[in-house]
């Protein structure tokens, strides 16, 4: 662990250095240390841990209370560093409206402008190529207002790509997609050239046991886990069990597919059969410290 | 660099949906429609038509101000500020291209201008074109896309520039509530009665330079504004204050300027052309009718000459006194607008003098064209030479006016009715015959279908004929108040062979005329029946306002 948190520091382009944030009482950001490495960085916490509230932070929108950010060694206090940040940034913020009569090539165009793609031809092209990434070049004429939810969902992801941006912060970005869908944008994501980081937000364990390499538990505004998916799974290793019946004494218990009770806690059910834990398992075991504590 | 591309890039996409917007596009045809409703039925007159294109420009602006404000608060409105907010495009630069953007609402002005400019055209229009009033609609147009980008970025509600919009059209059409210089410190005012009354431009009024610099700094303050709500701290914000100082200064100065009183010599020169216009006229005599024109109406010549030929030509004789074809101007034509700042007893005393011009008494040898009123154009145009031809028949058979004031300004200004006159069957008859009007125009002149129309003379109701255009382009109403029996026993007349007509009237010209010869005997020595005349109402409340038919005297001379 110490050996990998080493690599991480030394390969930094990120880097979140006791960061606080808070919204009138509530703490959304408590103290969060965090460095961020080339390749794709899973984010994992409950509504309400401070997940869009870290990445609208490292995105360079929203400013802490307390504590610094750094990109590729830029400082974001510092308007001409915040802008030099920006021009390597893709961006999805958790709810992003759009302009619903702008067609959707229309609004990569205007976004890609805002990227400061000033050149016309290579704008087309880029507007094409993400159009193309993200499955929805049959709707380039579409206006907004008529692409279905996972279509603008989609849309979202493909303006943040505008640009091969080094930095790819997505916010909860398979809200709303469908399994294919998903399955695409895990595909988009392991395909995208250059090594870009990338954070995302999601809800979706199998999501990040699929791509990241790298996952991040924020509970209550803090880190509570920093590793890889396995070693987040590991965290519950001997902790989980299916049996036939529920066991009222496990920390969480729910119906798997096979009929079987799955359990997660401390204690072994009579007759259950210990099972190899998954991301979720891991996840969820942390979550239920947090709460405990 | 990289921000003055991203800028000019951006500001390019938003020209491009600011000019294909259907707002702007609404705007532009509503402006055009506008620009004709002003227009109306006359030759427009330059030193008017400039400031009436320019109230279509208004109409525009306001669309433009509507759609720049949508523009301006689209991020925030469509809860895009985040995303927007992690562009390297910053806000300030977003607001720049949106003023820069402004420019793509010019060519929409100037295809208005330049559409309204071939319809004026088409129409004969008489003078030369404001070039400095034109652009100053145009400046008007971008000035309001600024205020509309400047509440965009702090209020993103379509609302707010839907109330920016109506706000920019209420300053406008309530400035007539305002007196004297003040009218023209709105955004966009023109005093149609007195400009469109003048007979040339004025030197110097309206102030279009003046109107344009504070238009311009209207923009200047606008973008100001906008520009405080984007950027941050430090030395920009110092350079925008000075901005705003900048375009104060130049909107107070622009007032000023406006506020000055015109010269004396200017209102004292226009004066004179009111009160002595054979001092500025140009006349010219054709067909021993002398024709009277300010500079610059020359080309209306033939257009008065075709209808007055037309009933000379079938005059059996003409009379001693000659006939005299003379444009006047309105006796209203100074108001406050254009005497502000000059003592009252001057403008008393110029205000006298207009009154006791020519054409501000009715005149049995003399047509009065007021300026304004003439030349009509179009469709228009038609009902104009009518009454010109019957003018000049009343004048040919000596159907002078009676008039019981000598004012136009006095509201006891009254007609004689010639009833049951021969002599005013054989004037509309040579009118007719001058310039033949359509039938039905004619005959609608009765009223048909909207009850009884008439005067009460002595005891007796006399149903009247009021023909297309009576009465709009000729002053004062010098002419009898025509009858329905006058007009049936004209109408039944052109049904006859023109050269019996012609023998009977020539056969006892002298006693046609005479007022004591009726409308029977002419019919009698035709050949014709005296045609039916509409029956009165059976009940006819008394004389008066508000109450029946007026009274009026006899034409006895």
């Amino acid at each position: 662990m110490e050996a990998m948190k080493t690599t991480n520091v030394r390969t930094a382009v990120v880097r979140a250095d006791g960061l606080s944030r808070r919204y009138g009482a509530v703490r959304a950001l408590d103290g969060v240390d965090l460095t961020l490495g080339r390749g794709i960085t899973g984010l994992l916490g409950p509504n309400g841990a401070g997940k869009t509230t870290l990445l609208s932070i490292l995105a360079t929108v929203g400013e802490p209370d307390a504590g610094q950010v750094s990109a590729f060694g830029l400082d974001p206090r510092n308007a001409a560093e915040r802008v030099e940040i920006r021009r390597r940034l893709g961006y999805l913020p958790q709810e992003l409206g759009y302009h619903r009569h702008f067609t959707a090539a229309a609004f990569l165009d205007y976004v890609a402008i805002l990227k400061e793609i000033t050149d016309r031809r290579r704008r087309a092209q880029e507007v094409a190529r993400v159009l193309a990434a993200t499955g929805l070049e049959d709707r380039a004429r579409t206006r907004i207002r008529a692409l279905s939810g996972g279509m603008r969902q989609r849309l979202g992801i493909a303006q943040a790509l505008l640009g091969e941006p080094e930095l790819l912060i997505l916010d909860e970005p398979t809200a709303g997609l469908d399994p294919e869908q998903r399955l695409r944008f895990r595909e988009l994501l392991s395909g995208l050239p250059g090594e870009p980081v990338i954070v995302l937000s999601t809800h979706q364990a199998d999501d990040i046991a699929a791509i990241c390499p790298r996952v991040v538990v924020l509970l209550r505004g803090q880190v509570h886990f920093t590793g890889t998916p396995a070693e987040l799974a590991a965290t519950a290793d001997g902790r989980v069990w299916a049996a036939g019946e529920r066991d009222p004494r496990a920390h969480l218990s729910w119906r798997g597919g096979d009929n079987r009770w799955r359990h997660i806690g401390e204690a072994s059910p009579a007759g259950a059969e210990l099972v190899a834990p998954t991301v979720e398992d891991g996840y969820l075991l942390l979550s239920h410290a947090a709460d405990a504590r | 660099m990289t921000a003055t591309r991203t800028v000019l890039g951006l500001a390019r996409a938003e020209a491009f949906r600011l000019v294909r917007s259907l707002l702007v596009l609404t705007g532009l045809l509503a402006g055009g429609a506008v620009v004709w409703v002003l227009f109306g039925p006359w030759q427009p007159l330059w030193w008017n038509a400039s400031w009436q294109i320019g109230f279509g420009q208004l109409v525009l602006a306001m669309a433009v101000l509507a759609a720049a404000q949508l523009a301006a608060g689209r991020a925030r409105r469509d809860a895009m500020s985040d995303l927007y907010a992690s562009f390297p495009a910053t806000a300030g630069a977003r607001t720049a291209a949106q003023l820069t953007a402004l420019a793509g609402a010019a060519p929409a002005s100037v295809v208005l201008v330049a559409a309204a400019t071939a319809v004026a055209r088409a129409r004969g229009a008489i003078g030369t074109p404001d070039v400095a009033v034109l652009a100053g609609g145009v400046v008007l147009v971008i000035a309001a896309g600024a205020v509309g980008v400047a509440i965009g970025s702090r209020f993103a509600h379509p609302l707010a520039g839907a109330l920016g919009a109506v706000a920019l059209l209420f300053s406008s059409v309530t400035s007539h509530l305002a007196t004297g210089a003040n009218i023209w410190l709105v955004p966009w005012q023109w005093n149609e009665d007195a400009l469109g009354s003048l007979p040339g431009p004025l030197p110097g009024y309206p102030p279009a330079g003046a109107h344009m610099l504070e238009l311009a700094g209207v923009a200047a303050a606008a973008a100001t504004v906008a520009f405080a709500a984007t950027v941050g701290r430090g030395r920009l914000r110092g350079g925008l204050a000075a901005a705003g100082v900048l375009a104060a200064a130049a909107i107070c100065l622009a007032g000023a300027l406006q506020l000055r009183p015109i010269p004396t010599a200017s209102l004292d020169h226009l004066v004179s052309e009111a009160a002595a216009p054979a001092s500025v006229q140009a006349c010219a005599t054709a067909n021993e009718v002398r024709y009277c024109l300010y500079p610059g109406f020359a080309a209306l010549l033939p257009s008065l000459q075709a209808p007055v030929n037309g009933v000379l030509a079938h005059l059996p004789a003409r009379p001693d006194q000659p006939l005299t074809v003379s444009q006047v101007l309105g006796p209203d034509l100074l108001d406050s607008s254009l005497t502000h700042g000059h003592p009252a007893p001057q403008v008393s005393a110029w205000q006298a003098r207009t009154l006791s011009a020519p054409g501000s008494a009715a005149s049995a040898s003399a047509i009065y064209l007021p300026v304004g009123s003439w030349p009509a154009a179009s469709g228009q145009l038609n009902d104009a030479r009518f009454e010109v031809a019957l003018a000049a028949a009343e004048w040919a058979v000596r159907l002078a006016p009676t008039v019981s004031a000598r004012t136009l300004s006095s509201q006891t200004f009254q007609q004689c009715v010639p009833v049951g006159q021969a002599r005013e069957a054989i004037a509309i008859y040579l009118a007719i015959l001058a310039t033949h009007p359509p039938a039905g125009e004619l005959r609608a002149g009765l009223g048909t279908g909207r009850g009884l129309f008439g005067s009460v003379v002595g005891s007796k109701f006399i149903p009247d004929w009021v023909f297309p255009g009576s009465s709009a382009y000729l002053t004062p109403q010098a002419g009898p108040e025509n009858t329905a029996a006058g007009y049936l026993l004209a109408n039944a007349m052109t049904s006859l062979p023109g050269q019996q007509v012609a023998r009977v009237l020539a056969r006892s010209w002298g006693s046609w005329l005479n007022w004591h010869t009726t409308d029977a005997q002419l019919a009698a020595a035709l050949g014709i029946p005296m045609p039916s005349v509409p029956p009165a109402p059976p009940f006819l409340p008394g004389p008066g306002p508000g109450g029946g038919p007026p009274q009026a005297p006899l034409c006895t001379t």
